[in-house]
C-alpha cells in the first residue's frame, strides 16, 4: 500500500475521506468491516490524498500471523521509516527471547521522539493470531503520544480493550454501512472506469451488489470492454449466486487462458513474483501478466516499490485457491513442492517449510524445520517455529527425532522443563535410526539443548562429561551446511561455557565463551555474541573486578547497539555489573543496574538468573543496613536455589548469607535447623562456616566462632572467592573483640583491609557489621587508611559515587608538592604546623593550599578534603593524611 | 459446551456455487429460496472453522441453528446420531 501508486479507478469518496480526517484529530480510528468492503482502498486513497500532512507508518499484518515478534519488528521499522530514523541506525533486530513489553516501550519512545505528526496504519489486524500481540497493541494504542494517530483495519471487531479511549471520545469507528458505496458513487466509479451504463442498469447493479465495494469493482472489471454491458447487468441481477462467486467466475472467464492458469496456480502462494509464477505455470512472461493485472485493478497488488512481488486480494485469493483445488486437485502437491524448492533456494525457510507441509511431505518438512530451527530461532522466529510444529498431523511424527528436537526447543523457551526433557529423550532414542550423515548434527543439537536444560534446572555436574565433544567443530559439506553448522556450534559453545561458568567457574568457561563470541562475530550473529559476552561477564566474577566490569560493559554496549539493552540475554552482564558496584560500596549506581536487570528479566524466569538478581538486591539492602529486606531477598534466592537440582556456583553463598542474616536478626533457631539439613560437602564450605561463626557470635560464644572460622582462615575450607575470606577475617575480628583481645581484633581487621584493597571491597564490612571494629583500629596501625575512610563513609550512610562520576568533572591535576600538602588537610594541624612538618615556609603552604582549592574547585578546607576523596585523585596523599 | 458434534444448519444468503461449496466439504448444501442452507455435524471447533470460512469468503450469513437438542445426561452419550 505504501508502494503502489493509487490507480485512477479509486474514486474520490470525499465524505469518507472527510470522516477519516476528522477522526485523525483523535487517537485511534478502527475500520471494521467484512472482506471486500473497500477498507484497504479507502486507506490508500486517504494516504495518497494531496496535502496529506502526516508521515505514514504502514504495516500490513501477514496472513495468519502467530509471531508477535515479527509483527512488532515490522511495526518498529515502519515507524522508523516514517520518522526518517531508518537511515544510519541498525535495523531493528530479532532476538530469540522476545520481550514484548520492552518492545512496546521502544516503539512508543521512537514515536514520541519523531518530529512532526505520524499516522500509524495497521491493515488486516484480524490476521494477528497472537493474544499477546493484541494485548500489547492495546497498550500501545492507549498510550500513543499526542503527535500520533493510529488507524486499524480489520474484518471483525478486535478484542482490544479501548473503553477508556472510547469514553474520552478518542476512538472513532468506521463500519460496513459507512463503507458501502452510494448510488451516485457507483455511477462515478463506472464513469471513472469508462463504462457506459443506463441509469436503470446502474440502479440494477447497485441493488444487486448493495453497494459492496468488491462487488462493484469486480463488476467494473468485467464491464470494461464488455460487448453488451446492459445484458451483463441483467443476467447478474437475475442470478441467485453469491455476488463474489458470480463476478469472479465472470471475470476469470473473460481472461485469456494463460492468465486464468497463472491466477489459479499461483493462488497457493501468499505472495508471488514473476520467477515463481513462471516456475508454477511452466511458462515465461508471468511478470508482465502480473503487472497488467495490477494496472487493470484486478485484485492484484504489488508489495514493493519496484513492483516485483505481488499478492492477491485476500477474498479473491481464497476463491481462486478453492477453484484450484477443485479444478486441478492432482497438481496441488506438486505445485507446493515446486514452490518449496524455490523458497529454500532463496533462503526463505519459513515459506519453504509451509509449502512442504502443504504438499504433505511431513518427514521432509520435519527435517527442514530441525535443520533450521537454531538459525530461525536466532532470526526471531521462535513463535513461527511453534506454529509450524503445531501444523504437523498428530501421530504422523510421534517417533520423529527431528520434530521431537524442535518441540524440545519450544518447551525450553516456555520453561516447560519436564516436557523438554521428555522430547529430548525421544529425540535421543531415535537418533540412531537417522541416516548417518544426519546423526552428528542431531547429536550436537541434542547436546546443546541438554546443556540449556541442565542450566535451567541447575543440574550441572553430570551433563558436562556427556557433551565435551561439542567443543570440536561440526563438519559440513556445502556452504549452507557450514553456515547452519556455525550457528549450531556458536549456540553450543555459548551453552557449554555458560554451564561451565555456573558450575563453579571452571576456567574452560571463559575460553569457550570467548570462542563462541568470536565465532558469533565472524558469522554475523550479534545476538549470540551478546549472549556469550554477557555470560563471560558473569564468568569473570572470579577475576579482578576491573576485568569483570569491563567485560560486562562491553556486552551491554553491544546489546544496546542492537536495541537489546533490556533483553534477558544481557541480564547476566547487568546483574554481574550491579554486583561489582555493590561490592565496592557504589550502592546508587548498583541499584540502577539492578533495576535494569529486573526489567530485562520480567519476561524470562529461569531460576538460575533470577537467583542472581535476588542475591544482588539482597546484598544491596544489606549494604544499606536494611537487613529485613535483605533477608527477604536472600530467602527468595534460597528458595530458587532449592529448585535447582544440582550444586550451583553460588549455592553456598546464597545459603550462608540467608542463614547468617537470620541468625543476626533473632532467628537463630530457624537458622540452626536449616543448617542441620545441609550435606557434608556444603556444610564444610567456607561460606557456611562463616554463617556458623555468625550463629556463635549471636549466641555469645566468640570462642566457638573462632573455631568455626579456623579452616577458612588457614585456607583449608573451599571458598567461592576471596570475599569469603575477607568476611572470615572480619568475623574473627569481632570474636576477638568480644574476647577482649583488641590486638588480635586489630590484626584481623587489618588483614581484611589488606585483602579488600585490590578490588576496594566495601560490602563485607557492612554485611558483617564491622563498623566498631574498624573505628577502634588506630590509624597508625593500618596501611589502608584511604580504603578505611571510604568504608567508614559507607557505614555511616553515605554511599560512594560511581567511578565514572568521580572523574567526570575535569579537574586539573595536583602537583607532587600540592599532594604532599593535601595529605595534611584532613588533620587538625594548622597551616604553620603543616609548614613545620614539611619544613617549608607558611607562605609556601598558603600558596599550595590556594592552588589546591582552585584546582579542586573547593571553598574551604573540609570541602577540599571531601572533593579530593570523591575524585580519588590523591589516594596516596589521603592514605598518609589520616595519621593523627 | 458440547464435546460431541451437534447438527447445525447454517443459512447463507445467495446460492453457493461449486467453488465456494468446496470450502465446506463436511456440510450438505440445499437451496431455500434465495438462500443456501448448509447442514452438518460439527463440534465447537469445526463450527468456528466454518464461520471463519464464511468470513474469509465474504459470505452473507443469515442464521445459525442447532438442530439437535443438547444432551443432558452422560448416559445418553452413546446415542450420538440423531
Amino acid at each position: 500500500m505504501n508502494a503502489a501508486p493509487a490507480t485512477s479507478r479509486l474514486i474520490d469518496r470525499s465524505d469518507l475521506l472527510a470522516a477519516l480526517n476528522r477522526a485523525a484529530a483523535g487517537k485511534v480510528t478502527i475500520i471494521s468491516a467484512p472482506a471486500g468492503s473497500g477498507k484497504t482502498s479507502l486507506l490508500r486513497t486517504w494516504a495518497d490524498r494531496p496535502g496529506q500532512p502526516h508521515q505514514l507508518a504502514v504495516v500490513q499484518v501477514q496472513r495468519d500471523q502467530h509471531d508477535a515478534q515479527q509483527f512488532w519488528l515490522a511495526l518498529l521499522s515502519a515507524v522508523r521509516q516514517a520518522s526518517g530514523e531508518a537511515d544510519g541506525a541498525e535495523p531493528p533486530a530479532a532476538t530469540p527471547d522476545f520481550n514484548a513489553p520492552a518492545m512496546v516501550d521502544r516503539v512508543l519512545s521512537e514515536l514520541a521522539d519523531a518530529r512532526g505528526d505520524i499516522t500509524l496504519v495497521i491493515d488486516d489486524v484480524h490476521e494477528l493470531n497472537s493474544p499477546e500481540a493484541l494485548s500489547q497493541l492495546t497498550r500501545l494504542l492507549a498510550n500513543l503520544p499526542p503527535n500520533v494517530h493510529a488507524i486499524l483495519a480489520t474484518r471483525h471487531d478486535l478484542r482490544l480493550h479501548l473503553h477508556r479511549l472510547r469514553l474520552a471520545g478518542e476512538l472513532v469507528e468506521v463500519r460496513a454501512a459507512d463503507l458501502r458505496f452510494t448510488e451516485s458513487e457507483t455511477r462515478e466509479l463506472l464513469h471513472a472506469s469508462g463504462i457506459n451504463l443506463s441509469e436503470a442498469g446502474i440502479a440494477l447493479l447497485y441493488g444487486r451488489t448493495e453497494g459492496w465495494a468488491a462487488g462493484l469493482r469486480l463488476a467494473a472489471i468485467s464491464l470494461a470492454g464488455h460487448p453488451d454491458p446492459e445484458r451483463f447487468v441483467t443476467e447478474f441481477s437475475g442470478s441467485d449466486r453469491t455476488v463474489a462467486e458470480y463476478l469472479i467466475a465472470e471475470m476469470l472467464e473473460r481472461q485469456p487462458a494463460d492468465v486464468q492458469d497463472l491466477l489459479l496456480r499461483t493462488s497457493l502462494l501468499d505472495r508471488v513474483n514473476g520467477e515463481l509464477a513462471d516456475l508454477l505455470t511452466g511458462r515465461s512472461g508471468s511478470e508482465g501478466i502480473l503487472l497488467e493485472l495490477e494496472d487493470a485493478d484486478a485484485f492484484v497488488v504489488s508489495l514493493d516499490p519496484g513492483r516485483t512481488w505481488f499478492r492477491y486480494h485476500h477474498l479473491f485469493g481464497d476463491l481462486l485457491r478453492l477453484e484450484l483445488r477443485r479444478a486441478l486437485p492432482e497438481e496441488v502437491p506438486a505445485l507446493h513442492r515446486r514452490a518449496a524448492g524455490w523458497f529454500i533456494q532463496h533462503g526463505q525457510v519459513v515459506d519453504a517449510i509451509r509449502h512442504t507441509q502443504a504438499a504433505g511431505d511431513w518427514s521432509d518438512a520435519a527435517r527442514l524445520l530441525a535443520d533450521h530451527s537454531f538459525s530461525l530461532t536466532l532470526d526471531g522466529h521462535a513463535q513461527t517455529i511453534q506454529a509450524l510444529v503445531r501444523a504437523f498431523p498428530k501421530g504422523a511424527c510421534a517417533n520423529n527425532s527431528e520434530l521431537a528436537l524442535v518441540r524440545a526447543m519450544g518447551d525450553l523457551d516456555h520453561g516447560r522443563l519436564d516436557d523438554a526433557a521428555a522430547h529430548l529423550a525421544v529425540a535421543e532414542t531415535h537418533v540412531q535410526t537417522a541416516p548417518p550423515d544426519r546423526q552428528r548434527r542431531l547429536q550436537v543439537a541434542i547436546a546443546s539443548l541438554r546443556l540449556s536444560l541442565a542450566r535451567r534446572r541447575g543440574h550441572l555436574a553430570g551433563v558436562l562429561e556427556q557433551v565435551r565433544f561439542l567443543a570440536a567443530p561440526v563438519t559440513g559439506q556445502s556452504d549452507e551446511d557450514i553456515a547452519l553448522g556455525s550457528d549450531l556450534r556458536a549456540v553450543a559453545l555459548m551453552n557449554l561455557g555458560t554451564v561451565e561458568a555456573w558450575s563453579l567457574g571452571l576456567p574452560e568457561a571463559e575460553r569457550h565463551l570467548q570462542e563462541g563470541a568470536d565465532l558469533a562475530r565472524k558469522i554475523g550473529r550479534p545476538y549470540l555474541e551478546v549472549g556469550c559476552l554477557a555470560q563471560l561477564g558473569f564468568a569473570s566474577k572470579i577475576r579482578p573486578f576491573a576485568t569483570a566490569r569491563r567485560r560486562c560493559q562491553e556486552a551491554i554496549a553491544l546489546a544496546e547497539r542492537h536495541g537489546w539493552g533490556a533483553e534477558p540475554v544481557v541480564a547476566p552482564a547487568l546483574v554481574t555489573l550491579a554486583g561489582t558496584m555493590i561490592w565496592t560500596g557504589e550502592f546508587d549506581e548498583g541499584e540502577r543496574w539492578v533495576q535494569r536487570a529486573a526489567t530485562a528479566l520480567q519476561a524470562d524466569t529461569g531460576p538460575d538468573i533470577r537467583l542472581l538478581l535476588h542475591q544482588a538486591i539482597g546484598i544491596l539492602q544489606a549494604g544499606r543496613g536494611r537487613h529485613h529486606e535483605a533477608l527477604e531477598e536472600f530467602t527468595a534466592a534460597e528458595r530458587l536455589r532449592s529448585q535447582l537440582e544440582g550444586s550451583h556456583a553460588l549455592a553456598s553463598q546464597v545459603t550462608g548469607w540467608m542463614l547468617a542474616t537470620q541468625a543476626r536478626f533473632g532467628m537463630p533457631g530457624e537458622a540452626r535447623a536449616a543448617l542441620a539439613t545441609l550435606d557434608d560437602e556444603r556444610a564444610s564450605s567456607g561460606e557456611i562456616r562463616n554463617a556458623r561463626a555468625v550463629f556463635s557470635l549471636a549466641e555469645g560464644d566468640p570462642a566457638g566462632a573462632l573455631g568455626a572460622l579456623a579452616d577458612v582462615l588457614d585456607g583449608m575450607a573451599p571458598v567461592i572467592g576471596y570475599v569469603t575470606v575477607v568476611e572470615a577475617h572480619l568475623l574473627a575480628g569481632l570474636a576477638h573483640r568480644e574476647l577482649g583481645d583488641q590486638r588480635a581484633a586489630n590484626q584481623a581487621a587489618e588483614r581484611a583491609l589488606a585483602l579488600a584493597e585490590a578490588d576496594r571491597l566495601v560490602l563485607p564490612f557492612a554485611m558483617t557489621g564491622s563498623r566498631e571494629l574498624l573505628e577502634a583500629l588506630p590509624r597508625h596501625e593500618t596501611a589502608h587508611a584511604a580504603l578505611l575512610t571510604d568504608i567508614l563513609d559507607v557505614l555511616h550512610g553515605s554511599p560512594l559515587t560511581a567511578q565514572d562520576q568521580r572523574s567526570s568533572p575535569q579537574t586539573e591535576e595536583l602537583s607532587p608538592t600540592e599532594l604532599r600538602v593535601l595529605r595534611y588537610l584532613p588533620t587538625n594541624l594548622s597551616r604553620p604546623e603543616i609548614a613545620s612538618e614539611l619544613s617549608v615556609s607558611v607562605n609556601t603552604v598558603n600558596t599550595h593550599v590556594r592552588s589546591i582549592y582552585a584546582k579542586l574547585q573547593a571553598g574551604d578546607r573540609s570541602s577540599a578534603v571531601q572533593r579530593a576523596r570523591e575524585l580519588r585523585c590523591c589516594r596516596q596523599a589521603l592514605r598518609v593524611s589520616t595519621v593523627t | 459446551m458440547h464435546p460431541a458434534p451437534v447438527l447445525y444448519a447454517i443459512r447463507i444468503h445467495g446460492h453457493l456455487g461449486a467453488t465456494v461449496l468446496s470450502a465446506f466439504p463436511a456440510l450438505v448444501p440445499q437451496h431455500h429460496g434465495a438462500d443456501t442452507v448448509l447442514t452438518g455435524l460439527l463440534d465447537r471447533s469445526a463450527l468456528y472453522g466454518v464461520l471463519a470460512e464464511v468470513e474469509a469468503l465474504g459470505l452473507d450469513l443469515v442464521e445459525i441453528r442447532q438442530l439437535t437438542p443438547p444432551r443432558k445426561s452422560p448416559e445418553s452419550g452413546d446415542s450420538r446420531s440423531p
